[in-house]
């Protein structure tokens, strides 16, 4: 714990410039790339709108928001767990040359994606405000929210990383998990009802036991209860997901310090 | 009576194994475990202990394949050893080889403080030295443009002035005495020079070339097939081991 923090704090000022110069060279090559950061979201709201809207006829409150809100989350979420497989290896330059605790990777991922996760939150605020979403104070409780999303994609993104230094083929699986949890974390749809004003797509009791089992579908969830419906969040089982995720936490780092240094000797 | 020599390096009774960790596909595992049982073992490092005195200039010597660069990277924290311990008494230490790894859309100057970062040093003590590394480095206007528009020779000229010029109490050099054009190769051959000839410093240089290390080093340590064959002076060593080389 004490190696953590001190190497936390030595390599902190290299992950916030490789996060930063991560972002710089997405951008480096066209000045518009960074409008992808918004278009990607507006994009996707469109192909969601058409299959929930249009084919399936759902009539949710604040549609472009509720799914702005969720594809935030879910995709900060995903994008760091699927960038951590490959991650060692993606690195290999640094990794065979120079001593770096590995998690640090994961960190840098993080601050690349939490980055453009606020960029696009840009555009749930904008949608609240086109549909004059009454604004309550609950909305600050998105930043415990946030947190503990953070916590769990770096518990889950780390253990992932180790594995995918040995394991050839856990792309493929983590790719496949990770489509189904998509479909599970209720992206366009919502899972279980929020008060009178939307109504759940699952029956009772799969709902309460799904926004229970899948901490993604929890924090979505409430999201859009803080921020749109003005509704308290699940406090209970975000805490106890706060805690799994600093469980996986500890454990992935654990493991990195104990396997890193035979990182290179495989890749 | 007690040792009273000041070591900045001890490396105790290293092995070093490549095999353990191979990767493992979880599709073949589950259609053809059998495949999985056989292991080979490797051990490029057997049991090597040696001490390096703070401010000594050592050489490493050993044909192709003796173990000179993993028991380097080794030193150098990139991996650990299965057996053994090394330590080095809380010293800073950097392997100097072509380049940490370069981000290549971003400009040179962004990538020296990338890897000065790496390197463990703090924004101020790169801002400090920045000027000096860019003059070193003769790139001049490039240092601005993406490192992905660079020739190979300036690309490691970079390489080489940013851990030359960012120094660290103890530098492990392997095999780079011979970057870029001529002229830069003699220059960077009197940094390295001036680098080792600091009281402070400990230098640890692999190299094959039996010239150089008689002009750079004091001591020799002779690798051979992953053990220590020798181990004293360069008047002691050097002849032996051209001796046994041709």
């Amino acid at each position: 714990m004490s190696r953590f923090l001190k190497d936390f704090k030595r390599f902190f000022n290299y992950m916030v410039f490789s996060s930063k110069a991560e972002l710089k060279s997405e951008v480096a090559d066209s000045f518009l790339s960074w409008l992808w950061w918004i278009l990607d979201p507006l994009l996707y709201m469109f192909v969601y709108w058409f299959v929930a809207v249009a084919v399936f006829g759902s009539n949710l409150q604040y549609f472009a928001a509720f799914v702005f809100s969720g594809y935030n989350a879910w995709t900060f979420f995903s994008k760091t767990v699927k960038a951590s497989v490959k991650l060692v290896s993606a690195k290999k330059m640094i990794v065979t040359k120079v001593y770096v605790p590995k998690y640090m990777f994961v960190f840098e991922k993080i601050g690349v994606y939490g980055f453009k996760m606020i960029i696009s939150n840009i555009l749930v605020i904008i949608t609240m405000a086109m549909y004059h979403v009454p604004l309550s104070w609950k909305i600050f409780w998105i930043f415990p929210i946030t947190l503990v999303l953070v916590v769990l994609t770096f518990g889950v993104s780390t253990i992932i990383m180790h594995f995918g230094v040995f394991v050839e083929d856990l792309l493929n699986v983590v790719t496949v998990v990770l489509q189904l949890g998509f479909y599970v974390s209720g992206i366009f749809f919502s899972i279980a009802p929020i008060g009178d004003k939307v109504a759940g797509r699952l029956q009772p009791p799969y709902d309460d036991l799904l926004l229970k089992l899948n901490p993604l579908a929890l924090i979505i969830t409430d999201f859009r209860r803080v921020m749109l419906y003005d509704a308290a969040p699940h406090w209970v089982m975000l805490l106890i997901w706060f805690f799994v995720g600093l469980v996986l936490s500890f454990v992935g780092v654990a493991t990195v310090y104990k396997f890193e240094n035979s990182y290179v000797k495989v890749i | 009576m007690a040792d009273t020599t000041e070591y900045a390096i001890s490396v105790s009774d290293v092995k070093i194994r490549y095999r353990i960790f191979k990767k493992i596909s979880l599709l073949k595992t589950i259609l053809a475990p059998h495949k999985y049982k056989k292991t080979e073992l490797f051990e490029a490092v057997k049991g090597v202990t040696f001490n390096v005195p703070k401010g000594q200039i050592l050489g490493v010597v050993g044909k192709n394949g003796s173990g000179k660069s993993t028991l380097l990277r080794a030193i150098a924290g990139i991996f650990s050893p299965d057996e053994g311990k090394i330590d080095l008494y809380g010293h800073t230490v950097s392997l100097l080889s072509i380049g940490v790894g370069f981000q290549n859309k971003l400009s040179g100057r962004e990538n020296i403080y990338l890897s000065g970062l790496l390197l463990g040093f703090s924004k101020e003590q790169i801002d400090e030295k920045l000027d000096e590394i860019i003059e070193f480095s003769e790139l001049g206007d490039f240092i601005d443009r993406p490192v992905k528009t660079y020739s190979s020779g300036m690309y490691s000229k970079l390489a080489f002035s940013i851990t030359a010029i960012l120094e660290t109490e103890i530098i492990l050099i392997d095999e780079v005495l011979s970057v870029g054009d001529a002229k830069f190769k003699k220059k960077s051959y009197e940094k390295m020079k001036s680098l080792i000839n600091n009281a402070d410093r400990t230098v640890l240089i692999v190299s094959h070339s039996s010239e150089t290390l008689r002009q750079l080093c004091d001591n020799i340590l002779w690798l051979h097939d992953g053990e220590i064959k020798m181990q004293g002076t360069c008047d002691e060593v050097l002849p032996e081991y051209e001796k046994f080389m041709s």
